[in-house]
């Protein structure tokens, strides 16, 4: 049965799934962000955390989810919370980070005025630190929304061995649409996403604008742009502020407060020795908890069961390989396009004006939700592919969906953020097209390319974490790669194995973050450092 | 040699310049003058044909000019150098699809830096340079490219007043120095002082929309020095170009 009411009441269910999730972020992110300007020994330990758990994409945390939530917790509050902890995993952080990146470029004078009052706790975090950092806040809603929308879709109905638990929501009526072929629910379901993702970014956008212009102080687009029009540049709130991107909307920030230069908090205004050493002391005893419950984990396992972890691991690992290499592939197509299509949209007013904001819409809307109708139309020609080779191109396809938009936004952004001056130069020296982007357009959009690149392999993953193990996605027929460490992932946790999908989670979140500390931060370090376009223009 | 013949801007409804005549002439370095918002440094980017005028056309040499060119040379305000190219590379820019040799290039590009006094800093990045030798690379880069123009909007407006100063008593000499093949230079500025001690001949602008409501040529030895009475009267004579009516 599809009532409309039944769907309009599941998609509710869905995106207040979604929105209380970034409420709690909102909350605990203030809560954290103040309790890091109080302490040195909190923030040492907050900030290195959150850069580690971040880069772990949020499927590497099923397996514990399912451990902690659905075996232990268990029946129906279990199923919910499990959810709902993919959810929060997939908005918090950059909601996080970007609280603290607020609290920590509060003005030193209006600080000042705060204490010259006596406000205390709730006083400050009232008239100052919350107010400051709506701006930002707001320039996270939307890909916490789409991020969080996308896991919600795919963890609303979670099988474990024979065990099928879901939770009620629209992610879980498609699924029952899908699997009885029932059109009608489908298409219901897919309008009822539609309308509330169109709803909700009008929304944000309208919020974006509002809280800019009530709270922000002045911002980089007006002091950059100074007194004269760019002529074929689009801005507005909306444009500085759609950041589908998690690290990508932090970099943005960051320039904008590089190029004010305001002052920022000193040291003398953290708390006195007490407070500091209280927070060190619960630094260490996180740290210390953390590592007892590991070892008491450890310890815990057969040696018989590590004994056949430790022979699974080469296959993992292998299999980990291949997914790298179809990560590779995705993000390589997702930048090329992004590179041509970004450039010809951040320099055609018009064409961008109608463009951006309806791709901004329609990546919002999750691509697990509508990607049963593409399989629907198409396998039949797939079929026809020798190999595997339909099921990869499905894979691909699937991964596109899911993250070409962030290195697409990134670019984009990055392009606008070139400086007029730079754009009358190419045009004195009558640069073509090539040597504007090897010149002048790639460096000078590679801070935001690396965060747009880092975003896209993190979301990628997400989409292979679907597609690679899809079994009935339309009645009677799955779609399954050969090999791929999310299939294995998705196969263990269908078939009870959850210490090996935990293992394989822990070796996947594991690499995947030395990866991103190693790799991704440290080119993001160097864009920084050298290729910061607002740095080429020297106004005393 | 350049010319802005029956220029007009407009911005929607809104007329900014209205019916501007403006002629350069060999080894002259004409300035344009006016209060803040007057359209001054659009009227520049018009002469270069950054920006397209609402009406009127621009000549150089009698041959119309459609759209930016290297021989009509733009130095911005705000100094533009690009931080991820060294200070030889932020001029080479501008010898970029020339058919040159990469030799022929940086020769060319470190000759350019060595009459704006910037020997033995070719391998600096603009990070590492103060804003008088960033502006001092931006002007290489744009004398590199040979043009016969160059257009200069406020270009010392960043810059501490020494250096300033350093930097506006070489600029003449470096203009139109042996083998430059500069020949005019459009200087827009809000600093009298500025404007007596560098120019051949002053446009005032003024109005809404404005227009061009005095020339004046000024006559005096080089260097100037601003302390000498009839640099004084120059100063005061442009003063009553743009405060007339007021």
């Amino acid at each position: 049965m599809y009532g409309g009411l039944i769907i309009a009441a599941a998609a509710l269910a869905t995106f207040a799934r979604v929105l209380a999730m970034m409420g709690l972020s909102i909350v605990t992110g203030w809560l954290l962000g103040y309790a890091s300007l109080r302490s040195r020994g909190f923030e040492s330990a907050y900030i290195p955390a959150v850069a580690v758990l971040e880069s772990v994409p949020v499927i590497g945390f099923f397996p514990l989810v399912l451990i902690i939530f659905v075996e232990r917790i268990g029946g129906p509050l279990g199923v919910e919370m499990a959810a709902d902890f993919l959810v929060f995993d997939a908005v918090v952080w950059n909601i996080w980070v970007g609280i603290y990146q607020a609290f920590k470029t509060v003005p030193r004078d209006l600080e000042e005025v705060a204490d010259n009052y006596g406000l205390g706790f709730l006083g400050k975090m009232r008239k100052l630190y919350v107010p400051y950092s709506i701006p930002r806040i707001a320039a996270n809603l939307f890909p916490s929304f789409a991020d969080g929308l996308f896991y919600i879709m795919a963890s609303e109905v979670i099988s474990v061995g024979v065990h099928t638990y879901e939770v009620f929501g629209i992610g879980t009526l498609l699924t029952e649409y899908v699997a009885g072929g029932q059109m009608a629910g489908i298409y219901y379901s897919l309008l009822a996403i539609g309308v509330g993702v169109a709803g909700f970014m009008t929304l944000f956008r309208y919020f974006a604008g509002a809280s800019v212009a009530k709270y922000g102080l002045d911002t980089a687009a007006q002091i950059r742009r100074r007194e004269r029009p760019a002529p074929r540049l689009g801005s507005s709130a909306w444009v500085t502020l759609a950041r589908p991107m998690r690290r990508l909307s932090r970099y943005a920030a960051s320039a904008v407060l590089a190029s004010v230069a305001r002052p920022v908090r000193s040291v003398s205004g953290r708390a006195p020795r007490l407070a500091r050493a209280a927070g060190y002391a619960i630094g260490i005893a996180i740290l210390g908890y953390m590592i007892y419950s590991s070892y008491r984990l450890i310890a815990a396992v057969p040696a018989a069961t590590w004994s056949e972890l430790l022979s699974d691991t080469p296959a993992m690992l292998y299999a980990l390989a291949v997914d790298y290499g179809r990560v590779a592939v995705i993000t390589g197509a997702s930048f090329a396009i992004s590179v041509l299509a970004g450039y010809y949209l951040a320099t055609h007013v018009r064409a961008s004006a109608i463009v951006i904001p309806a791709v901004q819409t329609i990546v919002a809307f999750p691509p697990p939700a509508y990607f049963p109708l593409i399989y629907m139309a198409t396998y039949t020609y797939m079929d026809a592919l020798p190999g595997g080779i339909g099921a990869e191109v499905y894979v691909f396809i699937l991964g596109f969906l899911s993250a070409f938009y962030y290195v697409f936004f990134s670019f984009w952004m990055g392009v606008q953020s070139i400086p007029v001056e730079f754009w009358e130069l190419m045009d004195n020296y009558r640069l073509g097209f090539w040597d504007r982007l090897r010149r002048v357009v790639l460096p000078a959009t590679l801070p935001y390319l690396v965060s747009g690149i880092s975003s896209t392999v993190n979301s990628a993953w997400g989409g292979l974490m679907v597609g690679e193990y899809w079994p009935g996605i339309v009645p009677g027929r799955n779609l399954e790669v050969n090999v791929g460490l999310m299939k294995l992932l998705d196969v263990y946790v269908s078939q009870g194995y959850l210490h090996r999908a935990a293992w394989a989670s822990l070796l996947f979140g594991a690499v995947v973050a030395v990866y991103s500390l190693l790799f991704t931060e440290r080119l993001m370090n160097l864009s920084k450092s050298r290729y910061v376009v607002e740095e080429g223009i020297f106004a005393a | 040699m350049l010319q802005g013949q029956d220029l007009s801007f407009s911005v929607g409804q809104r007329v900014i310049f209205d019916g501007i005549n403006i002629e350069t002439y060999k080894n002259e370095l004409v300035s344009i003058i006016g209060p803040s918002g007057v359209g001054k440094s659009t009227l520049l980017r018009v002469l270069g044909m950054f920006v397209r005028p609402t009406r009127g056309r621009v000549l150089l040499h009698g041959e119309e000019v459609t759209r930016p060119t290297p021989r009509i040379a733009l130095v911005h305000q705000s100094i533009a150098t690009f931080p991820w190219m060294t200070a030889l590379d932020n001029v080479k820019l501008a010898l970029q699809g020339r058919g040159l040799s990469k030799e022929e290039m940086e020769e060319r590009a470190r000759m350019a830096l060595e009459v704006v006094g910037l020997s033995g800093f070719e391998r600096f990045y603009p990070k590492e340079m103060s804003g008088g030798m960033r502006q001092r690379v931006a002007i290489a880069r744009a004398l590199a490219g040979d043009p016969y123009v160059l257009l200069m909007d406020e270009p010392f407006v960043h810059l501490d007043e020494l250096t300033a100063e350093r930097l506006r008593r070489e600029i003449y000499d470096i203009f139109f120095s042996e083998g430059s093949t500069l020949e005019s230079v459009v200087l827009v500025s809000h600093n009298l002082n500025e404007v007596v001690e560098l120019s051949d001949r002053v446009y005032a602008m003024r109005g809404s929309p404005a227009r061009i409501v005095g020339e004046l040529r000024i006559e005096l030895e080089r260097p100037r020095n601003q302390y000498n009475p009839i640099f004084s009267e120059y100063v005061s004579e442009l003063y009553s170009m743009l405060s007339i009516g007021e």
